[in-house]
């Protein structure tokens, strides 16, 4: 089997979601230190806390918004061609997407200032993301073909992919202005490993009567396919080397770039809660190992043109290479090697979170009982409540996502998290969330589209996160 | 407790594995797809006017012209082509009737397909012909190794008269429609 065709059939049977990167059992689980990383004004009672490197902030998630490895790939007697001619040709459109993103850190740190009201977080971690909408016009052609179908223009537009594998060296401050509104920021520099886009694609191909011939071929084109990193990897693949290759662009050796988050937490009352952040505001700038594609011209076409007596002057002209050459003219495929600025996928948090029931005494070393009016840490209640909005920029505009959660604090040991979440995807993914504090340890796992777990071949989306963390509060 | 809750943690881990389900896949499937598309375009465009006929004395070839044609013949479609046909739409709007020959060459030379058209003089010369190639007609091998396209054109009348008609003049259309194999 080549490997294409493990390629398309991994990203099918991975199952999956176009609300890649929402993180939504995560967002505003404040036990949970890797919260911050999505919201840098959450509120944090630690002291300090490291996670354990390679094995915590670990998320992975995929989908394919238009159809599951399931339906495609079932042993149910149906012919494979039939299959995809109606599931994937008949049932997906432009707006379907295949998409898949990780992140692994690498170093998570944070520390509360001398100022209590303070909290400093820093890290490294590497992410991974890439997202292909489906591409409608070009399967029918490939399919299909253009026979039979006057007049119809296949949109070359649809053509929309990108993808992108950096490291990411962060570091954030979380400050508590009031007992009301936590603010925090955080920088971010961008080492790009490698980065490769064409979204802006634009033209036709068209099949019309033709003027003189029976049929006239209209190919117009503006398109452009930018990649950076990828020769590198090709070459240090050939030579043996791929691993090293990684490291070095990772490690400031590849593109760099630039980009901020910026979060807050406003308590509208003592039990009602509202947050919201913005995340990954910014760019990378690719002027290493840059090669970029382009396709643009509008050239139409009804074969070789014999018109005499004019076409006799010359009796050894080669009039289809003549073709061949003014098409070739007219609408060049290029290369260059010009920098380019590729911004970030910026994402969009927010909650409103109303709590209830007995208050937990906070393990943080504070005065913040439960009675205690005038200390910024006030103990957590026991019930949570709430919706969270998630909305991603993407190549073919905003996408989002709408959610219910409910958490529950078991003492100081234990915290779960339950959400619903809808989209344009999924009107059934319920994710669970646990955390789990044992001493200074912590772990927790989250889990999404639980009842995808049913049949995971028929789930077109699957997400997790786990990790381990140590964490201080300070208390002797 | 800190045993209590790893055990925990393992025991939700195992819960998901265990109770989660995967229906049977069969990825083999994915050799089965077939696509075989068919395209279509024009191939060749004509045009000879009357006034240029007339040049040549009658019964002899007013034209005769070997033109290159490597589209078929490129590896991308020959290796892929399984049939199709060649639609040729001749029009006479002269006042003489004409005999056009349209001669598929290979690139050592040989003739390896001919077609040939009568048409008559204007207003009535109007011919329209589908050539199959592959299982339901010629060879596809001739598509394949077509490497020069001969049309002959051939005064069937006089080189004096010239018709009545706006611009007249005779024209060889022609298009390909064909399915390869692409899978």
């Amino acid at each position: 089997m080549r490997i294409s065709t493990l390629f398309y059939i991994a990203l099918f049977g991975v199952g999956i979601c176009a609300h890649a990167q929402n993180k939504q059992l995560l967002y505003d689980f404040s036990e949970i230190p890797q919260a911050l990383n999505i919201n840098p004004g959450a509120e944090v009672d630690f002291k300090w806390y490291t996670s354990i490197p390679a094995l915590s902030g670990i998320s992975f998630q995929a989908g394919s918004s238009g159809i599951s490895a399931f339906d495609l790939f079932a042993n149910d007697g149906v012919d494979f061609n039939t299959k995809f001619r109606e599931r994937v040709l008949g049932g997906m459109t432009t707006k379907d997407e295949l998409s898949g993103t990780y992140q692994l850190e690498l170093l998570n740190v944070g520390f509360r200032s001398q100022d209590p009201s303070v909290f400093y977080s820093f890290g490294i971690y590497n992410e991974g993301d890439a997202i292909g909408y489906w591409f409608q016009d070009y399967a029918l052609l490939a399919i299909d073909g253009n026979a039979d179908q006057l007049n119809r223009r296949f949109d070359l537009g649809d053509l929309k992919t990108r993808g992108e594998m950096m490291n990411v060296f962060h570091f954030g401050v979380n400050k508590q202005l009031n007992r009301k509104l936590t603010v925090g920021g955080r920088a971010k520099i961008y080492s790009s490993v490698f980065d490769f886009n064409s979204t802006r694609n634009k033209g036709f191909f068209v099949t019309r009567p033709g003027q003189n011939n029976i049929l006239s071929s209209t190919f117009n084109a503006d398109m452009q396919w930018r990649t950076s990193g990828i020769n590198a990897l090709k070459d240090a693949e050939s030579e043996g080397n791929i691993g090293s290759t990684v490291l070095k662009r990772g490690l400031f050796g590849g593109n760099l770039g630039l980009g901020v988050d910026l979060g807050f937490t406003y308590k509208v009352n003592n039990q009602t809660v509202f947050t919201a952040s913005i995340l990954d505001l910014g760019f990378v700038y690719h002027s290493n190992d840059v090669e970029n594609y382009t396709l643009k011209g509008d050239v139409t076409t009804e074969g070789v043109e014999v018109i005499l007596p004019g076409a006799l002057a010359d009796p050894n002209r080669d009039f289809w290479q003549d073709l061949v050459d003014d098409i070739e003219s007219i609408v060049p495929f290029e290369n260059n090697f010009n920098s380019y600025i590729a911004f970030r996928p910026t994402k969009l948090n927010a909650s409103l979170r109303y709590n209830w029931g007995e208050q937990v005494p906070r393990s943080a070393d504070c005065d913040c009982g439960p009675n205690v009016t005038s200390n910024n840490r006030l103990s957590k209640f026991t019930n949570g409540v709430g919706a969270q909005l998630y909305m991603i920029n993407r190549p073919r505009g905003p996408q989002s996502a709408l959610t219910a959660f409910y958490l529950r604090r078991i003492g100081n040991i234990m915290t779960v998290k339950t959400t619903y979440t809808v989209d344009k995807f999924s009107l059934s993914n319920i994710g669970f969330g646990l955390n789990l504090q044992a001493g200074p340890l912590n772990m927790y796992f989250l889990a999404d589209n639980l009842l995808a777990y049913r049949n995971v071949a028929n789930s077109r989306y699957a997400s997790f996160q786990l990790g381990l963390n140590i964490i201080s509060w300070g208390k002797n | 407790m800190k045993r209590y809750i790893q055990r925990l943690f393992v025991a939700i881990l195992c819960s998901v594995v265990l109770f989660s389900c995967v229906e049977d896949l069969d990825f083999t499937q994915y050799d089965e797809l077939e696509a075989t598309p068919s395209y279509e375009a024009s191939i060749l465009y004509l045009e000879a006017p009357e006034n240029v006929i007339n040049l040549v004395n009658n019964n002899s070839d007013v034209f005769s012209q070997n033109f290159n044609f490597d589209a078929f013949s490129e590896d991308v479609f020959a290796d892929r082509v399984i049939e199709g046909t060649i639609t040729y739409i001749v029009e006479n709007t002269t006042s003489k009737e004409l005999e056009i020959t349209i001669e598929f060459l290979d690139e050592s030379g040989n003739i390896t397909d001919t077609e040939v058209f009568f048409i008559e003089e204007a207003p009535t010369a109007n011919i329209q012909r589908e050539i199959a190639y592959g299982d339901a007609g010629r060879s596809i091998d001739i598509i394949k190794t077509l490497s020069t396209i001969r049309v002959t054109a051939r005064n069937l009348g006089d080189n004096t008269s010239e018709s009545n008609l706006n611009d007249p003049m005779i024209t060889v259309k022609s298009s390909g429609k064909f399915r390869v194999r692409l899978k």
